[in-house]
């Protein structure tokens, strides 16, 4: 695993909000085309990592590099599914997941081939004329993330991206999710809460600690095959021992 | 959407109240029995000698309202032109605010009709009018789009800057589209302040027209009939302009919830 290329590098990061000290001096590296969870308890600090990852938050020691520079999203192709609904209210469905192609300059057909494939694939088709007011919260969510996936970027962060959703759709979308990253290897940050979505997904799971957050262990899972099945010993070996590490959070 | 039913049941209720309204100023005028409350006959009787002869001086009501609109208008537009761009720009740039605002919040609280005799001194004709109803309507702009820009959800802002937006689209694709809703129920406050500012400027511009100035000259006179009905017709007037200006915003604003707390 450690000759693997990194891509990010996690040095020294603090993050304290005056004297709430929420990350505490992390370190660590993820590898280029990886795909990673984070997961901890409730408040930990996954949220604000994920944003001083990305520098949308300053950080308040150390430093997150990509490919040893700052990040710099004109530069890299960054994708964010931000926990919290974060559609655009004055545009429809469909102007909402074109945004980021909008942004990067794309072709007006390539947009539009684009956008109705990644609307197929998280089933908004029907509401891609609908404006977000008039959608579901599931919906609204699978918006998040039909607009991140849509600009296939190198790197991808969800936050806690399947919460709303039933599980049939959370399968649907779980599996295009694996299927897009085989495809095209992004790096890939998951934050959860859901162990079993944890191991069933990534390579290596990050396992976090209250705050003041450190990581209490690193659980690699990328030796099993996709697609995963939730009953295979090995697999329910995996969950178990993750469980046990989240039971004494 | 409303049904058409609930449409035709607050058209219903409306005109009730504006009855009842009626009935109760008719058994007041009856019990007074005095010139200074005009029975609805009187009143009605002021309207139509206002429309077919005209005031005392022959000038018809519609002159008058004709008038004051424009008036209103060359106010209002110029606390547009000057108050979302200024209200823009020191949302933008709060030190801009912040190092102004002891010279632009103290001015806010001076009323309109405290500017009369500085008007009168600095300004001459239409400038006069268009100067005090400026006045009245340019802080709520102002203000409503200087706080709205204050209030763009953040998290809208971090959406495109991921994707490497730059700042000018984040000013005109982001902040632009949250802050209209806000700017536009500014320019309704607005718009209504501007019409209240109406008898204010027209006691210092000088010329005989206007509504405002009709409603001056029949208090000299002391004949309410008159008076009254240019205050019925500032009223109805703003009514309209409003009632416009909701239709503009509810087709404008589609993607706006409705909130309702009932
Ligand atoms: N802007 C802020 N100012 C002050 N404190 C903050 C701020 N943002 C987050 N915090 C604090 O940092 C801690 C971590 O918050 P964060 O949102 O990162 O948690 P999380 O791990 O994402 O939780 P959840 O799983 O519930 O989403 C919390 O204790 C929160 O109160
Ligand atoms: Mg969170």
């Amino acid at each position: 695993m450690n000759q693997r290329k990194s891509k990010i590098q996690v040095r020294d990061l603090s993050k304290h909000f005056g004297s709430l000290v929420v990350l505490d001096q992390m370190n660590f590296d993820i590898y280029d085309g990886e795909f990673l969870c984070i997961v901890g308890p409730t408040g930990c600090g996954k949220t604000t990592f994920c944003n001083v990852v990305t520098s949308l938050l300053p950080c308040t020691k150390g430093a997150v590099t990509l490919e040893s520079e700052p990040i710099d999203f004109k530069k890299h192709n960054v994708s964010f599914v931000f926990q919290e609904p974060s559609c655009l209210p004055w545009r429809t469905v469909w102007d909402n997941v074109k945004i980021g192609l909008e942004i990067k300059g794309y072709p007006k057909k390539e947009i539009r081939e684009r956008v109705s494939e990644v609307l197929d694939l998280t089933g908004l088709t029907r509401f891609k004329d609908f404006f977000p007011n008039a959608i579901s919260a599931g919906m609204k969510q699978r918006v998040g993330i039909a607009r991140a996936f849509v600009t296939e970027p190198d790197m991808l962060l969800m936050d806690e991206p399947f919460g709303q959703l039933d599980t049939s759709t959370r399968f649907h979308i779980e599996n295009s999710l694996v299927q897009l990253w085989q495809k095209k290897k992004q790096t890939v940050i998951f934050v959860t809460h859901n162990l079993e979505e944890a191991v069933y997904l990534s390579e290596r799971i990050l396992v976090c600690t209250q705050k003041p957050t450190k990581i209490k262990k690193e659980v690699y899972v990328g030796h099993l095959d996709h697609p995963r099945n939730i009953a295979d010993p090995e697999f329910v070996k995996i969950r178990r021992e993750v469980t046990d590490l989240v039971r004494w959070w | 959407m409303e049904g058409r039913k609930e449409q035709l049941k607050s058209v219903f209720y409306n005109l009730l109240s504006i009855a009842v309204a009626a009935v109760f100023w008719s058994l007041f005028s009856a019990w007074q029995q005095s010139p200074f409350f005009p029975s609805i006959a009187q009143i009605w009787k002021a309207f139509i000698g206002l429309i077919t002869v005209g005031d005392i001086e022959g000038i018809g009501l519609f002159s008058h309202i004709w008038a004051s609109l424009i008036r209103i208008f060359a106010g209002f537009a110029a606390a547009c032109v000057l108050g979302i761009p200024l209200g823009l720009a020191m949302g933008l740039w709060p030190k801009l605010y912040k190092r102004t605002r002891a010279i632009i919040e103290p001015i806010r609280f001076i009323p309109p009709i405290a500017w009369i005799p500085m008007a009168i001194v600095m300004l001459v004709g239409f400038s006069r009018y268009a100067f005090l109803i400026w006045l009245g309507a340019f802080f709520p702009i102002f203000i409503t789009t200087l706080l709205s820009v204050t209030r763009v959800n953040p998290l809208h802002v971090n959406v495109v800057k991921v994707f490497g937006a730059k700042r000018s689209y984040i000013i005109r694709k982001i902040v632009i589209p949250s802050v209209l809703p806000d700017i536009a129920t500014g320019m309704r406050v607005g718009l209504g302040i501007a019409w209240m500012c109406i008898v204010a400027a027209e006691m210092i511009g000088g010329e005989m027209v206007g509504i405002g100035r009709l409603i001056l000259k029949y208090a000299e006179l002391i004949r309410m009939g008159e008076i009254i009905v240019g205050m019925l017709i500032i009223g109805v007037i703003g009514f309209i302009m409003n009632e416009i200006f909701i239709i503009i915003e509810a087709r404008i604003f589609r993607w706006r919830s409705e909130v309702s707390i009932d």
